[in-house]
């Protein structure tokens, strides 16, 4: 595959698109539970839930999680640590879960030796296959800089739980699109954020964010898997 | 009781306070075969709470509180079958630390079958504190490891909440065992940081401390650890008025650990709840009853 900026972006627009098949669209990331507790119920709050997530969790675990990686750090380690601090059992689950399906779309479209030896740790129990490392793996070999990688991650993150939050509050597609622009902000500091922060900061949890995560393991009735 | 070894090795500069102790089984009883102190740190003479055999240790500040660039160092060894409860006379007390911050460092290593309870008081971090609180344990996969924390906001004089600089509270937990790959793995790695200052972001709100102001946490590491018990505490948690949470890490080496957390307005409120966790696991686990330290 020819490395040009153009094929960089398509192949970044491929692995960040919401049609790519991880999964993305069963989980909520514990913004469900606060549907249930009626905190989460319009354009306005899900903004508010979305900002906290995505300038706390997503910002010191799996942002600093990619930037860790473009820095050389080893995989296996930056594997245990994730499953270590990511405490609520639907997050860890479900970042493994769309992590292998990431490792498996990614050795057949991008393969690299960088891919392979992750996905070798990952079969042989060494490695559990987060999907922010599978990520900044693929993203790594094909040139990627560490900040396009960043934003591009974080925005479609942001972009997956934004449409689960369209279907299930339920929410217009405009308000979606608004919160997605409205977004590009916190994606930015976040981006920026994820540059300065120290290996004592990765996995800084957020307690509320953390607890309803927690407590959507005991929710009644559910549409998402976190 | 004690015997005479040479001090543990500072990790940097001279520490205000250190602390080593070792406890092992001797004739049905858990006894310290190593108790070394210097500086601002210091137990109370242990004692045994029940029958149990369970050694019961108090550390004390005679200082008081910790200031900046104060580092304390704290080492403790539980060793094969032994059992020792690790409290503390009163609160964490951190004052200003202008341009620094306060330190602990604990090194925590429990044996084979051996089991640590560490229920320290409450920590307060007053006005432009900064403190550091880094916990490492490293456990046999047949120990046992409850522990809990609480966080209080630290007023200010004028009634201010939060008016602390930092507050990081980092526990590693390994299980170390011949038969994992590297000899051991990571269980569990939490990782409390509160900035309440730091630029745009909130900590009272959604997302944080949701308008609460003392966080509670709960860590328990045991092979008896299952899902049955997180239901279990879960229940016990619900009953109280803080918001809480309650989840199993993933299993490594045959053991597995199970976080709670809990948000509330008040040091009571978590201290009950964490006590009627505490108590089950003592009933549940070992037919002990309920910690009773006279204290409150």
């Amino acid at each position: 595959m020819p490395n040009t900026p153009t094929s960089r972006r398509l192949a970044l627009q491929q692995l960040t698109d919401s049609a790519l098949p991880t999964g993305a669209f069963a989980h909520s990331f514990g913004f469900e539970s606060y549907m249930e507790r009626g905190l989460v119920h319009d354009e306005a709050s899900f903004g508010t839930w979305l900002a906290a997530f995505l300038g706390q969790q997503l910002t010191y675990s799996d942002a600093l999680a990619i930037r860790f990686v473009y820095d050389g750090a080893p995989l296996a380690e930056l594997d245990e640590q994730l499953s270590a601090q990511l405490l609520p059992r639907q997050v860890r689950e479900a970042s493994i879960k769309m992590g292998g399906r990431l490792l498996g779309i990614g050795a057949e479209v991008f393969p690299s030796p960088e891919l392979e030896a992750y996905r070798a740790l990952v079969t042989t129990g060494r490695a559990a296959g987060h999907q922010p490392l599978a990520f900044a793996v693929v993203a790594r070999s094909l040139g990627v800089p560490l900040e396009e990688a960043l934003a591009a991650y974080l925005f479609a993150a942001v972009t997956s739980l934004t449409q689960n939050a369209v279907r299930a509050i339920p929410l217009g597609q405009n308000a979606g699109q608004r919160l997605l622009r409205a977004a590009h902000d916190g994606v930015a500091a976040a981006v920026e954020r994820a540059g300065t922060l120290t290996p004592d900061d990765f996995g800084a949890i957020s307690p509320g964010l953390e607890i309803s995560q927690m407590r959507h393991e005991k929710q009644r009735a559910r549409m998402f898997m976190s | 009781m004690s015997t005479t070894t040479a001090a543990p090795a500072a990790a940097v500069g001279a520490p205000m306070g250190e602390l080593a102790l070792r406890v092992a089984r001797r004739g049905g009883r858990s006894v310290a075969v190593h108790q070394f102190h210097q500086g601002a740190l210091r137990v109370l003479r242990p004692h045994y709470l029940d029958d149990s055999g369970q050694l019961g240790y108090v550390m004390v500040n005679p200082g008081g509180a910790y200031l900046g660039a104060d580092l304390y160092v704290v080492d403790v060894e539980v060793e094969a079958g032994a059992s020792l409860l690790l409290t503390t006379q009163s609160a964490t007390k951190i004052y200003r630390t202008p341009g620094s911050f306060a330190e602990q460092r604990m090194a925590i290593r429990l044996g084979e079958g051996a089991r640590l309870e560490l229920a320290p008081d409450q920590l307060i971090a007053y006005r432009e504190a900064s403190y550091r609180q880094d916990t490492r344990i490293s456990m046999h996969p047949s120990s046992s490891l409850l522990m809990s924390e609480i966080v209080t906001p630290g007023w200010s004089p004028e009634g201010t909440a939060f008016s602390y600089e930092e507050l990081r509270l980092r526990s590693e937990v390994r299980v170390e065992s011949t038969g994992l790959p590297k000899g051991g793995g990571l269980l569990a790695l939490d990782n409390v940081l509160i900035r309440p200052r730091l630029g745009a972001s909130d900590v009272t709100g959604l997302g944080f401390m949701e308008g609460r102001s003392h966080l509670g946490s709960l860590l328990v590491v045991d092979q008896r650890v299952d899902q049955a018990l997180a239901e279990e505490l879960r229940a016990i948690a619900a009953a109280h008025g803080a918001l809480s949470g309650v989840s199993l890490t993933a299993t490594v080496g045959g053991t597995t650990g199970l976080m709670l957390r809990a948000l509330s307005d008040s040091t009571e409120e978590l201290n009950r709840l964490l006590a009627g966790c505490s108590t089950y696991l003592r009933r549940h686990w070992y037919g002990q009853e309920a910690l009773d330290l006279r204290k409150y």
